[in-house]
């Protein structure tokens, strides 16, 4: 069978790679091409000619350099630290008693507020702006209440020489870039100069501090600031022709009945398998997670 | 003795209703929609802060011009820049998203307006005096950080409209698609980067 023999002349070390880390899409893909290529076979020695096959081989080597790609993908993306605690040292800047104090007045500020502060050093910004690690990273760590997005990140680079606070949505009312800006150009940045990082953060930490509980009035109408926006959109559909579709949905239904469970446990097991590997990769929080929030890219930037 | 089975017959539909209802939502009946609206408050997004942004640049320009009068083409420049970016938004069609030309003349609206405020920047650069002044610097970190939040939102609205044009044009999402949802149109994202802006020119 001609089929086969395409199938043997694949690069072997692709298709073991796909199916080894990937089992069920791969799979599904493999099945999907032997069936293709079964057809092709007929039609080949049908009419004789062989310039088919070797296009669908090109197809087939396409589709496995796909999924190579995909499994490359997650590669490409940034390699965040751990969120071990309040302070993910990273850099290893900080002596452990800095550490410690800034882990209390963070945690003080939670138990006031709600806010979370995290400040981290990075050993590198992995070749991307320290604005986008700042948004990614806080997305990924998920900082700040779900509801109220209020995580502030202090982030520092000191191989870059780059520091950023980078503040999440529903604080950019008290936080603004302005105020950022002032706190890394006054307090911070002076200090980086010197080469003190411990108390340049500490500065910085207590301005940050000051600004998320100073105000009160300002605390009440952040709510109302930047509520989550969802347009609403006007339905056009006809309801006469509902019973016409019910009627195409239920037969499509029984006709694909199958394929689709196939499906939804496919993508069930594939979920369950993404969120095993979420679970690794964070690995232990010690006592301290991200409650939710998102970020949208508030805050300024300095360096020194 | 015959009416309790019509009874469990009867009781029995509910029950595949119910099943088949829950099959339809394993099935991803409900993925078109919810993936529609989650790109739409994406683009809503990117509108406001396109709109933060244009509310800002009038208080820039009079700033600079306090400084830097004789800049005139760079300061007309940027205000007739974002009156065509404000005049365009105004009169942007509700299906923009599914219109590429509306899409189009908004994005280079857009572009233009970033261009020119770069420009502008980057000549702030030569007055000292301006540099210092606490407004302009304040101005500044809020139009750097606007700037940052376009680029986010952008970024957000961009991944929405894949997951929502995949989701029109692969296997599962075709079906409904082409029977449920024949309104929904695969939607616009952006082609022109926001970060290629024309660099400044120097004049001596």
């Amino acid at each position: 069978m001609s089929a086969a023999g395409d199938l043997r002349g694949a690069p072997r070390s692709l298709l073991g790679l796909g199916v080894l880390a990937s089992g069920a899409p791969s799979l599904f893909g493999s099945r999907l091409t032997l069936r293709k290529s079964g057809k092709s076979g007929l039609r080949c020695r049908r009419t004789g000619e062989r310039g088919g096959t070797i296009k669908r081989q090109h197809w087939r080597l396409a589709l496995l350099a796909f999924v190579a790609f995909l499994l490359v993908l997650p590669a490409l993306a940034l390699d965040f630290p751990v969120l071990s605690g309040r302070v993910v040292d990273e850099a290893n800047v900080l002596d452990p008693q800095t550490r410690a104090a800034l882990a209390d007045k963070l945690a003080a500020l939670e138990a006031k507020t709600t806010d979370q502060l995290v400040v981290v050093t990075l050993k590198s910004l992995q070749g991307t702006s320290i604005e986008d690690f700042g948004v990614e990273l806080g997305r990924h760590w998920r900082i700040g209440q779900k509801d109220k997005n209020n995580g502030v990140l202090l982030i520092v680079a000191p191989n870059e020489r780059k520091v950023r606070i980078e503040v999440g949505y529903g604080v950019e009312g008290a936080l603004t870039d302005a105020v950022s800006r002032l706190i890394i150009e006054n307090a911070i940045t002076p200090r980086f100069r010197a080469g003190d990082f411990a108390s340049g953060i500490t500065r910085g930490v207590d301005d940050i501090i000051s600004v998320l509980s100073g105000d009160a009035d300002e605390w009440k109408n952040r709510a109302a600031r930047r509520p989550d926006t969802v347009s609403s959109t006007d339905s056009t559909r006809n309801d006469s022709i509902w019973p016409a579709i019910w009627f195409v949905l239920v037969v499509m239904c029984v006709v694909f009945i199958c394929v689709m469970l196939a499906g939804a446990l496919c993508e069930a097991i594939l979920r369950l398998l993404a969120m095993l590997s979420l679970v690794g990769s964070r690995g232990s929080s010690g006592g301290f997670s991200g409650g939710g929030g998102s970020f949208g890219g508030g805050g300024a930037s300095g360096r020194w | 003795m015959s009416y309790a089975p019509s009874v469990l017959r009867l009781a029995r539909i509910p029950v595949v209703v119910v099943c088949l209802g829950l099959l339809l939502a394993g099935c991803g009946v409900n993925n078109i929609p919810s993936y529609d609206e989650a790109a739409k408050a994406k683009w809503s997004d990117v509108l406001n802060q396109y709109q933060r942004r244009a509310d800002l640049i009038p208080n820039l320009v009079e700033t600079v011009k306090g400084y830097a009068a004789q800049e005139r083409q760079v300061l007309e420049e940027v205000t007739n820049a974002r009156a065509r970016a404000t005049q365009v938004q105004l009169q942007i069609p509700p299906d923009v998203v599914n219109n590429p030309e509306a899409f189009k003349r908004f994005q280079e609206a857009q572009a233009q307006l970033t261009g020119a405020l770069g420009r502008l920047l980057a000549v702030s650069e030569r007055y000292p005096d301006l540099k210092s002044n606490q407004n302009f610097l304040a101005l500044q970190s809020q139009l750097e950080g606007t700037e940052n939040r376009i680029a986010v939102a952008r970024r957000d609205y961009i991944e929405a409209v894949r997951q929502y044009n995949t989701e029109l044009r692969t296997f599962p999402g075709i079906i409904w698609a082409s029977t449920l949802y024949k309104n929904n149109k695969p939607m616009e994202t952006f082609t022109v980067a926001e970060d290629v802006k024309t660099p400044p020119q120097v004049k001596f």
